[in-house]
């Protein structure tokens, strides 16, 4: 809660002005009793009809001027509440936008959206709610109590003996309400979880016909829900009972106190009518406890969860010498060890190799080899635990990272676009490129004639409100979009699995014609062989560097991958 | 924007609205049929009917209690503080004691009775939601996205378990206080009740002013959420493709426009819907000035015997009025939200289930005999398969092939039966498959699907998610023959390693290795490799081939891939284009043909020699 609060700070002057407003509003409120004392004991009592007609219109002024207070209050509660949420959304992005990836590993996708949107709007509701009504039930008791000794000090006084009960009991309800609603909040994610779980793996559900087995874990969820929330309702059902109960014998007390007083007249009948007044305003303000108990709970939960990303996320290190534009890059890995979990076995092992100006290496490898741990090292997505990677001879951590992604043209395993036309996505990778750079990246990617008959050719929407773009089409739109920004080092992490070999074998023929470094992984022996050179990993270890040649002739491993494609009597 | 703090709180953009205009378009909030969906709500609740009417009792007598409260005070003012004596005064106080503990324990009774029914009804609709989601066909769920799925479970429920929990409750009370207290501000004084009720006409007017403008304002609102949410989802999870792009800059300024856009908004819905406890609480403060100011006036000339007790009782009356007027408007927002949930949980309730259907004397035993003929399938608008006929005897290996788009999967899919033929059958042992028992058909059938999903739980479970009975030995013997033992073995926690969120931290090929190793658990007579080796690198395809190659002795495979070399040994290979079947025989028998399957055996070669 605490990091959040620095966020109200910008807003601190209004905040105070709306709690000002707010002190008003309600001490107008409690001048009406008072009001109402004088015009039964002076106006009533005495015959006079002229006090009690200005009585009567002082208070609707009053009544008036708390209106127009309450107005004021409502635009600068809601001024710091929203201002502060809009802050902390922009900050809390900015940080998801800043952070390594090695930090943002540690909170699922799906959660992050969750902070971003609900748990702000959590946040802002508190404060705006907080500003506008909540704080007025602590102000309400002391203010009534104040105005209640300026009544009649005598039955006051039991108001100052319950009070300190009250406040007593109010503070351990709510600090146990909190726990109630923490943990069931707990029960719903668990739920929520299962559910989603069982969305995303429905097919496998329905093929393994293991439906039963899902309700019933479902239902094991279900039932730990149903505890947790008749937990915490029940136990807010009961907190008001109980204060009003406290409240209501202090009335009754007072009652009784203040009809011996009127008998001896030591108190006026409105005297003893306005602290009633006072005390039952009191009972009514304490009836939002249950719900301020509801909002704080859920405040404090969701403050938590944003702090845990305000704090959880580091900036990425970027070094101070850009990456020269010289059409191609020198890429060198010396001794590089990196894991992607301190805990975990390392994902590359003492790794070293040269891939020189404007040559091409494929990367061969088992499943969990390390294949893409290269690229995203290179990308400097991630840092070597140990070694040093070269860019253009100098090291990758002096090298300003922007200017080194933009000399990288990255087409990842998994096509992923965002929405809008696919030339918008295209120009991702180079903003402002025109027409002709944009068909040529396409035409590259072998997509041309597939985008020309498009409806709209490049100006067609993707994603959720356009057209669906096959597997394969989408995996060249990623390849033009790295195209594009006519990149100096080119990686194709395994970038087309999703197209047939026809295709594939025009796109590596077109790519030709650039002048770039170019790496990719494969899993087809048939493109690796066209490449320069092949860097052979294994868990992680490089186990073969160099010519097909070169390999066929010193590696044992490699000889029994070739055969295994081609048959023996390929090799020769 | 660098402007005085004091008047920031008025230059927010005020959204545009027209809250003159009738609303035309149906708000989310619309109950289509709400009667029918009452009803069917109020079921979950009468589940036990004895509960529920003690609740009502209880709610009879706390409006009693509520009522008698103020009307008491009136009484000790009239009759023992103003003439000052104070016989039998202590008995009146505890009688007042004894109504406000009535009171107490009236309230508690019922929420308390109320809440366990809600959560009761709550845990049943989640439970009836739940299970028949897993009936649903899988068209279903691809007519639809996850979020909306989830939003029935989270929000709707979550608005459903409030309502129930308190607005029932309320909504009786408020009702029953205020007609009483109506009744009796009416037979102590009707003169004076007619200057309270004056205030209801403005009332009435200053809450639709503001309710008219909140209610477009809300939209607003949550059309500003969904384009914050859509944006922030998209560009996180392509967290890595932005940064390699160095789009952080671009993303940061347009998530901006769009947080600001919703600021704006929800300022404003904000800012008009707290007008209205301030408005109600002017008009109690205005309505205590004149009962106050009135009632003395009509005190002063001994009109309609107004007495001090009677503006006691009229001045805590009339707090009490408006407010359950203002929690009725409240609640009644609330509960027609909770009904709009309420309709789509049932909507999704209603939709018809798989058929479970068996057909008489079908043995339960498959031998895996399946057949297509002349089926047509098509999603949405878009005709996908055109008159497919092929036979597949128990046993064998079907081998498709084909560009993206030509259909192969949805081949695949309708064997699963995730879809039905809309023309022609699909046979499984000569028996139409819409005459089997869908679910016992499943049983006999394994596929290693292209997008695998696994679970948050350990490597273990997940394989054993094949065979839930199996031991964790036959696990290990089947991740053996997945080939994946050698690297789960490498993990550091072996076969104990926890999966993240949606198998994260495995790579691709090692998430289908386990896909793999669950199918060989299950033994299966039907098994669907759909593309079931695309990720997997060169060297453990090899191995997969050969593991593949015995679990797929004596079962009727389905294989669909890229890669030639992996269906070579089929005994038919299908060609498939644009939803048709364009050559089908073995791999010799295709090359011979001279046709589709030899051009792309060509093309494929042709890589092969550099």
């Amino acid at each position: 809660m605490k990091t959040i609060l620095r966020y109200v700070r910008p807003y601190k002057a209004a905040a105070v002005l709306s709690f000002f407003l707010l002190l008003i509003e309600l001490s107008v409120e409690l001048f009406q009793p008072l009001l109402l004392a004088r015009l039964i004991d002076e106006g009533l009592a005495n015959n006079d009809l002229g006090l009690v007609v200005s009585l009567g219109l002082s208070m609707a002024g009053l009544a008036l001027l708390s209106f127009g207070v309450g107005v004021l209050n409502c635009f600068f509660a809601d001024h710091v509440g929203h201002s502060t949420g809009f802050d902390l959304r922009n900050e809390m992005y900015k940080r998801l936008q800043e952070s390594s990836l090695e930090k943002l590993q540690g909170f699922p996708q799906s959660s992050l959206l969750t902070r971003l949107t609900n748990d702000i709007t959590q946040v802002q509701n508190m404060i705006v709610m907080l500003l506008r009504f909540m704080l007025r039930s602590p102000l309400l008791l002391v203010g009534a109590t104040i105005m209640a000794f300026v009544v009649n000090a005598r039955m006051a006084l039991i108001l100052v003996v319950f009070i300190p009960f009250l406040l007593l009991i109010l503070a351990w309800l709510m600090r146990k309400g909190m726990t109630y609603f923490g943990s069931l909040q707990q029960r719903i994610d668990a739920v929520n979880r299962v559910m989603k779980e069982n969305l995303g793996g429905l097919r496998l559900v329905r093929v393994f016909g293991r439906e039963q087995h899902e309700i019933k874990r479902f239902f094991m969820e279900n039932e730990a829900l149903q505890a947790s929330a008749l937990k915490a309702f029940r136990y807010t059902a009961l907190t008001s009972p109980i204060l009003l109960f406290l409240m209501n014998a202090a009335i009754v007390l007072m009652l009784w106190i203040g009809g011996a007083a009127v008998q001896n007249n030591e108190a006026q009948v409105g005297e003893v009518v306005a602290v009633v007044n006072y005390a039952t305003r009191m009972t009514g303000a304490l009836g939002v406890v249950g719900m301020l108990i509801t909002l704080l709970a859920r405040a404090r939960t969701s403050a938590s969860r944003i702090e845990e990303v305000l704090e959880g996320t580091e900036k990425e290190n970027s070094g101070q010498y850009n990456v020269k534009d010289e059409g191609s890059i020198d890429v060198q890995f010396e001794n590089v060890t990196f894991a992607y979990n301190e805990s975990r076995v390392p994902a590359l092992n003492n790794v070293t190799f040269h891939v020189k100006r404007g040559e091409q290496m494929a990367v061969l490898g088992a499943t969990g080899a390390g294949k893409s741990s290269l690229f995203q090292l290179m990308l400097r997505l991630y840092e070597p635990a140990s070694g040093q990677l070269l860019i253009d001879d100098s090291d990758a951590r002096e090298l300003n990272i922007t200017s080194l992604r933009n000399q990288i043209g990255y087409v990842p395993q998994e096509a992923k676009l965002f929405s809008g036309t696919i030339r918008e996505n295209v120009e991702w990778g180079l903003e402002g490129a025109e027409t002709e750079e944009i068909n040529k990246a396409l035409e590259t990617a072998q997509l041309g004639e597939t985008v020309r008959a498009l409806p709209e050719q490049e100006e067609t929407l993707i994603g959720q409100n356009g057209v669906n773009l096959s597997g394969g089409q989408k995996q060249r739109v990623t390849i033009a979009r790295a195209l594009l920004r006519n990149p100096g080092l080119l990686l194709l992490d395994d970038s087309t699995s999703a197209l047939d070999a026809e295709t594939e074998a025009e796109f590596l023929g077109a790519l030709e014609a650039y002048s770039c470094t170019s790496i990719l992984v494969t899993q087809k022996l048939s493109t690796a062989l066209k490449a320069d050179k092949m860097l052979l990993l294994e868990h992680g270890e490089v186990i073969g560097f160099g010519t097909h040649e070169e390999l066929y002739g010193e590696s044992a491993f490699y000889r029994q991958l070739y055969q295994s494609q081609y048959g023996k009597e390929a090799a020769t | 924007m660098k402007k005085h703090w004091l008047t920031s709180p008025f230059r927010y953009k005020h959204p545009d609205i027209d809250p003159s205009k009738k609303d035309s378009h149906p708000g989310t909030d619309r109950v289509q049929n709400w009667k029918q969906t009452t009803a069917r709500l109020w079921s979950y609740l009468a589940i036990q009917k004895w509960r529920l009417t003690a609740v009502f009792i209880c709610v009879i007598f706390t409006a009693a209690f509520m009522l008698s409260g103020p009307l008491l005070l009136g009484h000790i003012v009239d009759h023992y503080l103003v003439p000052q004596q104070l016989d039998g005064f202590g008995t009146v106080l505890l009688l007042l004691f004894a109504v406000y503990i009535g009171w107490g324990v009236m309230s508690t009774v019922q929420t308390y009775v109320m809440i366990s029914l809600a959560q009761q009804a709550v845990f049943k609709l989640r439970y009836h939601l739940f299970s028949h989601l897993q009936t649903l066909p899988i068209s279903f769920f691809d007519k639809r996205k996850h979020g909306n799925i989830m939003s029935r479970m989270t929000n709707d429920m979550d608005n459903i378990s409030t309502t129930l929990n308190t607005s029932v409750v309320q909504i009786m009370t408020s009702l029953l206080t205020f007609t009483g207290i109506l009744i009796i501000m009416l037979v102590i004084s009707p003169l004076l009740t007619f200057f309270t009720l004056l205030f209801l006409p403005i009332m009435f007017v200053g809450l639709r002013w503001i309710t008219k403008r909140t209610r477009l304002l809300f939209q607003k609102q949550q059309q500003a959420v969904g384009a914050v949410n859509g944006y922030a989802e998209e560009t996180i999870s392509g967290q890595s493709i932005v940064k390699v792009f160095s789009k952080e800059p671009r993303v940061m300024q347009e998530f901006e426009q769009e947080s600001e856009s919703l600021r704006h908004a929800g300022f404003w819905a904000q800012t008009y819907s707290g007008f209205i406890p301030k408005w109600m609480n002017f008009l109690n403060n205005i309505n205590f000035a004149v009962t106050a100011g009135a009632g003395g006036i009509l005190a002063y000339y001994g009109i309609g015997t107004v007495t001090i007790g009677t503006i006691v009782i009229f001045v805590e009356y009339s707090r009490q009025f408006t407010r359950p007027l203002n929690d009725l408007a409240n609640q009644f927002n609330a509960l027609f939200a909770a009904l709009a949930g309420a309709e789509r949980i049932f909507s999704f309730l209603d939709e018809k289930g798989e058929d479970h259907r068996i057909k008489e004397g079908t043995a339960k035993t498959v031998s895996g005999e399946v057949k297509f003929q002349d089926v047509s399938f098509g999603y949405e608008n878009e005709q996908v398969l055109h008159g497919v006929d092929f036979h597949v005897n128990a046993g064998e290996t079907a081998a498709f092939i084909g560009p993206t788009g030509s259909g192969k999967t949805t081949v695949m899919n309708l064997i699963i039966g995730f879809y039905t033929a809309e023309a022609g059958e699909v046979y499984v042992d000569g028996t139409p498959l819409s005459e089997w028992n869908i679910k016992r058909l499943r049983e006999q059938m394994s596929v290693v699907l292209q997008d695998d999903f696994l679970f948050e739980k350990t490597v273990m479970e997940n394989i054993r998610y094949g065979n839930l009975e199996a031991s964790d030995e036959q696990v290990i013997e089947a991740s053996k023959a997945a080939n994946a033992h050698a690297f789960i073995e490498r993990l550091p926690e072996g076969y104990q390693t926890m999966l993240g969120k949606e198998g994260s931290g495995f790579s691709h090929g090692q998430r289908q290795l386990l896909s793999i190793a669950k199918a060989v658990l299950s033994d299966p007579k039907i098994l669907i490799l759909d593309e079931a080796t695309s990720s997997v690198d060169t060297v453990t395809e090899m191995r997969i081939q050969e593991a593949l190659g015995r679990l797929m002795e004596g079962r009727t495979s389905f294989v669909v891939a890229h890669r030639l070399n992996t269906i070579e040994k089929a005994d038919t290979i299908y060609v498939m284009d644009n939803g048709e079947i364009a050559e089908q025989g073995t791999h010799s028998e295709l090359l011979q043909k001279q046709g589709r399957y030899a051009a792309f055996q060509q093309a494929n070669q042709q890589k092969v020699d550099i």
